[in-house]
């Protein structure tokens, strides 16, 4: 087994994987060749929901049975987007398969596709993501060559064509409405469910949108069968995940491990632990939009069943270790003006409400906090959660009553002595830029 | 699953068709839930929130019995979070409640959030005190404000002459952008920025390029848009509203006139009531200006020598009378004609025929003064079916398929446009669109299908329609009438193949063949046709095939018609219904064959006519020829007029009668559904003025007649006794939406199929000569005031680029158009929206003047089209 990981990460950084010939030569699109044509899609969908393989974009809906939610008889056709847009604050693992594993995702994708009954998949691309929509263009160009999409995917009659898509920069668009009405042309703002994509997605035509890592998952999964994928992770929650690591570790990064394992074992055994000197004070264990779980808890296993039980949620599998010398409201600050700036303004709560919030947080920040600011900013925030158009609002509010629920004292302190009681930050800022930031 | 569900809010249980939203079910039950964002005639949105309630539907054991709470009522199973009201469609059995401590903590955060960023400037706000955002804070909002911080603020803007735009009271509910996209089709507005940056603007923070309707004014819940015209003029407290029906088009919109003393300050739409509800469009919202024009005339005028003189009311009608008594005894009744009307009330309409026809004894009564050739009012009725129930306003919105022959409803029907662009966004209606310029509704956005035939093949186009709809099967169903002469037709029609007609008019055979195809498996269908082929030379023919095509298609049935014309006036139904044509009494009894309108022009420029009376009607400017109205009128013996302005045609008058305006009296206006409304009296007539039937009834006591009417209402009541189209009518039943009238007895017209005939060639040579309605000018009020002549700019001359080319004109130069009788000079504009070979003018213009090149004949009017600098190309 590599080093990186047992299944997606096991033979990620072997060179020109980006290639076809090597991709090839590691036994890609075999399985695409076994399925396609050979086993009827309704038999690929019952292997995927047999294996229990849930969404890896962050809220783990059963990836099977979402293709089966595609309605039999409607005339339209069928679109399969995969959602790339890989925003949350301290994610990186879509970019890094991408960057080194084109070939997969475009195997998952005419698999999916095939699956669903689409003709037409779109990869829409986080704005930034320009160097990966070349290493995908590049691919989706081999793969053509070699007939592998096109009108008649590996001789079987199928058809099937990929198209990539850079998105304008917008966090939204990793919301699947809000990304289908950017890949329409209109502006980034989620829309009513239902109807859902599955029914009404792209061009009100049904759809269905998975994250690059779901859909990467799948090849294997179709080859090797259901009971193969259940040798990871626990009886709901089977398979690997890919957990991005960021803070004071040793060794931060992409991560495969088995869904299930503590997360204490990730940090001290993969990254190496914490760098010395530090002291993890709390952990956001699923990208900046999940509640944060404090010290205490790291024995929580990384799956979504354990993740819900602590209070929290596994997300999208970004890693945020918080040290001992970190402010608590300074961290909160920074994500609260991040889900300000990219609030999209449809609905009220999450405009108004993280603006209020930053200003809130702007005022204990620079020492002129009040005491009843601490509850005016859970009162906000729980204003806010749970009356939002999408989950951008729970996830801007979320964060921040996990904050002053477990570090209440922290926020007193602001207000009390008028500064941080820590802020590693703010330090490392004055001595590399003599600026007080 | 049942049509109708049982919900039960705050205690209250209500029965609902399924599909019911919500606050809809909410305001059945007379509980209040707030909305911002949600609009009656835009898709459920969601993002205001301020109508979060609680939901929950009865508990369940495994063997879905409901389970009961200790008391032995249901016990509910409410959901986690708070929904919106405005996107939730009922269940049966559902809960709702919005006064629980969830709900409201919910509601109060939202409104709290909503007064974040919102200004404390209501006491200079233009919508204060009729704000919703005021009132839903009084309501449901805390007493004090918890944000102390500084708000976000943007700069204002003025998005062009009428909308004035004050981000920082934005509240982002998107109703603005959403109607101007959705209801108007103008995509003019959007949302800039995002999160709490978001401001709504023009896309290039232009001046608005719109219709300037200001619907985005009037649906904004706050004050971030507000109308300049009216901006600080009053508070709505202080304003006496009045709802009656707009003085401009056919539509008949409901309008609420906004007064203050004797001034008119505003018009709004009236949000709930009336066919448009809160639409208007920008004549009905911005042309009132005329009512309170200083140019009004306020006392009566009488002839003496070369200049017309004040005289008192009485001796003026005096006069009047006696002069017409003088003329009808020395030359005959029939020396006497009465023009126009189509602007007056039912009842003034009534009493203005009947002066004619009982009193001076004249069968020549007309009210359809630019009409090009003798039409019977008894041709415009069997073209729509007679007495058939008609299709409706609303049904535009509903219908599969709605073919739109020659109009432009841009300007002809600006609501009846909106309707039909809401239908295509929002319920798929396909539009057909048969006109030789690519009009808005014929535009890309909404994906129907552009008949663009050559001007003048009007006749050939229709023929070529009913000879595809006959290859798609024998009509079924027809009535005898009819019947009887479908294998003359039949005959008639045989050349009309596809292929001919593609030659005739430049429609492909295959568009052609289509549009039938379409017409006819259409279950719900409407045709509309107006004034393009009623005032054309071959009207008689357009509206005998107008009717062929109804039967052959479907869209006319023994039952019902599917028919709608659009007549070029407020009333001009009501005139047809009251019998100003020349050929039917009210309710359109046979009555003594009369000159029609363009008879009775030719002859009194021929001295057989020698006294007219002109009502609401500025004749020379509608005369179909300028030069021989100027003739008829200096050589009439008598010519009276009623207006409310001392127009050119009023200077040639002998006795001028001031005439007060829509909004200073009360009567009944008829819209081009049929649709009888109440139009209020909402201020006392201008000092000097008078009500149209005030002078007809002094008048006609003057001359003998024993008419005892006290108010319009008495002769509303003798309309209803006497007439039988209205029988049983009476204006209470009117506020403001009457009933529409349909009676297949009492207006009886032969069902019949015959051939139209066309091929008579056109006067004039040279040019095409296009002109339709538009948007900003209808009719000479709207000249009055200070905004729409505004908007509409000069009057223009518009060229293909191609015919620009050719004749060596550029945008803005002088263009000499030159016909049968005379030329006009205008400004070129260059516009890829007209065909070639032709050149387009709208009517409504007053510098245009297009009756001074001569009358349309036949196929219509070529004109020679040069530059009129003389400058070689």
């Amino acid at each position: 087994v590599s080093e990186r990981g047992p299944f997606l990460f096991k033979d990620i950084d072997t060179p020109e994987l980006t290639g076809i010939e090597t991709y090839r030569k590691g036994g890609g699109y075999r399985s695409l060749e076994q399925a396609i044509g050979k086993k009827s899609p309704d038999e690929v969908t019952e292997i995927v929901k047999a294996s229990g393989l849930r969404g890896r974009g962050g809220a783990g809906f059963p990836t099977g049975l979402k293709w089966t939610f595609v309605p039999r008889q409607s005339p339209k056709p069928r679109y399969l987007v995969c959602n790339a847009d890989e925003s949350e604050p301290g994610t990186f693992k879509d970019r890094e398969l991408m960057e080194k594993n084109p070939h997969l995702l475009i195997e998952g994708m005419v698999m999916a596709g095939y699956a669903i009954g689409a003709r037409v998949g779109y990869i829409y691309l986080r704005g930034e993501f320009e160097t990966i929509q070349r290493i995908l263009d590049r691919a989706i160009g081999e793969a053509r060559a070699a007939g592998l999409l096109g009108a008649n995917v590996a001789g079987s009659g199928v058809g099937f064509e990929l198209h990539t898509h850079l998105g304008a920069g917008a966090y939204i668009c990793g919301e699947e409405t809000a990304l289908l009405s950017s890949l329409e042309g209109f502006r980034g703002q989620p829309r009513l469910k239902p109807p859902f994509p599955a029914v009404e997605g792209l061009y009100a035509c049904p759809t269905i949108v998975n994250n690059v890592e779901t859909l990467m998952n799948v090849p294997a999964i179709v080859a090797n069968g259901a009971a193969w994928f259940r040798q990871w992770g626990t009886e709901k929650s089977p398979g690997t995940k890919i957990l991005s690591v960021s803070g004071p570790v040793k060794r931060p990064g992409n991560y495969e491990v088995p869904m299930g394992l503590p997360l204490r074992r990730l940090i001290d055994e993969q990254c190496g632990g914490v760098r010395d000197g530090f002291k993890i004070k709390a952990v956001i264990p699923g990208g900046s939009s999940v509640p944060l779980l404090p010290a205490s808890m790291l024995d929580t296993g990384l799956d979504f069943e354990s993740m819900v039980a602590a209070g929290t949620l596994l997300g999208s599998g970004g890693v945020i270790v918080i040290d001992d010398q970190t402010c608590i409201v300074d961290a909160l600050y920074n994500i609260t003006r991040f889900y300000e700036h990219e609030s999209c303004g449809k609905c009220t709560p999450c405009r108004e409400g993280t603006y209020w919030m930053s200003e809130v947080f702007e005022r204990l920040e620079s020492g002129h906090g009040r005491e009843r600011d601490i509850d005016l900013l859970f009162d906000v925030s729980d204003n806010i959660l749970g009356k939002s158009f999408c989950a951008l609002g729970d996830a801007a509010a979320m964060p921040v009553m996990g904050a002053i629920k477990h570090f209440r004292e922290e926020f007193e302190y602001h207000v009390r002595h008028k500064r941080c009681a820590v802020n590693r930050r703010r330090d490392e800022v004055r001595e590399t830029t003599g600026a007080t930031a | 699953v049942s049509a109708t569900c049982r919900v039960t809010i705050n205690g209250r249980t209500v029965e609902v068709p399924a599909g019911t939203l919500v606050t809809d079910a909410a305001k059945v039950a007379d509980v209040h839930v707030p909305i911002f964002c949600s609009h009656q005639k835009l898709p459920p949105l969601g993002a205001c929130r301020i109508c979060v309630v609680e939901v929950g539907m009865p508990r369940k054991d495994k063997e879905g019995k409901p389970v009961l709470d200790a008391s032995g009522a249901p016990e509910i199973a409410w959901m986690p979070k708070v929904q919106t009201g405005c996107t939730t469609t009922v269940a049966d059995g559902m809960h709702v409640r919005t006064e629980s401590e969830t709900s409201v903590k919910a509601r109060k955060g939202v409104m709290e959030f909503l007064l974040v960023n919102h200004p404390l400037d209501c006491p200079v706000c233009d919508e204060g005190g009729e704000c919703q955002l005021q009132d839903l804070a009084f309501a449901f909002g805390h007493d004090f404000s918890r944000m102390d911080e500084a708000k976000r603020t943007f700069d204002s803007e003025d998005l062009g002459p009428v909308v004035k735009k004050e981000a920082n009271r934005c509240i982002v509910c998107m109703r603005c952008v959403r109607y101007c996209d959705e209801i108007m089709g103008d995509d003019a507005l959007t949302a800039h920025q995002r999160g709490v940056r978001s401001e709504i603007s023009s896309f290039n923070r232009q001046p608005l390029d719109c219709e300037q309707c200001g619907n985005c004014i009037e649906v904004c819940p706050v004050g971030a848009l507000t109308a300049l015209p009216y901006r600080f003029k009053a508070r709505p407290w202080d304003l006496r509203q009045h709802i009656t029906v707009c003085p401009y088009c056919s539509n008949g919109c409901s309008v609420r006139l906004g007064v203050r003393g004797n001034q008119v300050l505003r018009a709004r739409g009236t949000e709930a009531r009336g066919v448009n509800q809160e639409y208007l469009c920008v004549r009905g919202r911005f042309g009132y200006e005329f009512i309170n024009s200083p140019e009004r005339l306020t006392m009566p005028l009488m002839r003496l020598g070369a200049s017309l003189e004040p005289a008192s009311f009485d001796s003026a009608a005096q006069f009047a009378a006696s002069r017409l008594r003088e003329i009808a005894v020395q030359h005959g009744p029939g020396s006497v004609a009465f023009l126009g009307g189509e602007k007056l009330t039912v009842e003034e309409q009534y009493l203005f025929q009947k002066l004619a026809r009982a009193v001076v004894g004249t069968p020549h009564v007309d009210a359809r003064t630019r009409f090009t050739s003798r039409v019977t009012a008894a041709a415009q009725l069997k073209a729509v079916g007679g007495g058939r129930p008609g299709p409706s306003l609303a049904s535009l919105t509903t219908a599969q398929e709605v073919l739109i022959l020659g109009d432009d409803l841009q300007g002809e029907g600006p609501f009846a446009q909106a309707q039909l662009i809401r239908g295509q966004h929002q319920f798929g209606v396909h539009l057909t669109v048969a006109h030789p310029r690519r009009v808005k509704l014929a535009r890309p956005k909404f994906r129907g299908d552009h008949l663009a035939l050559r001007p003048g093949s009007e006749v050939a186009l229709l023929n070529g329609l009913c000879r595809a709809l006959l290859e798609l099967g024998e009509p079924q169903g027809l009535p005898p009438a009819a019947a009887q002469g479908l294998a003359g037709l039949k005959g008639a029609l045989a050349e009309w193949t596809a292929e001919k007609t593609e030659e005739a008019t430049g429609v492909p055979a295959a568009a052609l063949k289509a549009a039938a195809e379409r017409l006819r498996r259409a279950e719900r269908k409407v045709v509309v046709f107006g004034r393009a082929y009623t005032e054309h030379p071959e009207a008689p023919a357009l509206l005998q095939a107008v009717e062929n095509l109804g039967w052959l298609s479907g869209a006319l049935t023994d039952e019902r018609s599917s028919i709608l014309y659009v007549g070029p006036q407020n009333n001009s139904q009501g005139a047809l219904d009251m019998g100003l044509a020349p050929d039917v009494g009210p309710g359109y009894q046979p009555a003594e064959q009369g000159l029609s309108a363009p008879e009775i022009l030719k002859a009194a420029a021929d001295g057989k006519v020698r006294a007219l009376w002109i009502v609401s009607d500025h004749w020379l400017q509608s005369a179909p020829d300028r030069a021989l109205a100027e003739r008829a009128l200096e050589r009439c013996e008598l010519v009276i007029v009623n207006d409310l302005f001392l127009t050119d045609t009023a200077r040639r008058a002998h006795v001028v009668f001031p005439a007060s305006s829509f909004a200073e009296k009360e009567g009944v206006m008829v819209n081009c559904e049929r649709r009888l409304q109440k139009s209020v009296r909402a201020l006392p007539p201008l000092k000097g003025s008078r009500p149209d039937w005030e002078v007809f009834q002094a008048v006609a006591q003057s001359m003998g007649a024993p008419w005892t009417y006290r108010t319009a209402e008495d002769v509303f009541r003798e309309i209803a006794r006497t007439v039988g189209i209205y029988r049983g009518f009476s204006w209470s039943t009117m506020l403001p939406l009457g009933p529409r009238w349909s009676d297949a007895q009492a207006a009886a017209a032969p069902a019949s199929l015959a051939a139209a005939k066309d091929g008579r060639p056109a006067a004039g040579e040279g040019l095409w000569l296009l002109s339709g309605g538009t948007l900003f000018l209808q009719g000479s009020l709207s000249y009055r005031g200070a905004l729409l002549p505004r908007l509409a700019k000069h009057a223009r001359a518009s060229l293909h680029p191609g015919e620009a080319l050719r004749l060596g004109v550029a945008d803005g130069d002088p263009l000499e158009l030159g016909g049968p009788s005379g030329s006009v000079t205008l400004p070129v504009e260059i516009d890829d929206a007209v065909p070639l070979g032709a050149v387009f003018v709208p009517y409504a213009f007053q510098e245009a003047q297009l009756n001074r090149l001569g009358s349309p004949a036949g196929a219509g009017l070529r004109v020679r089209a040069r530059r009129a600098d003389g400058v070689p190309a």
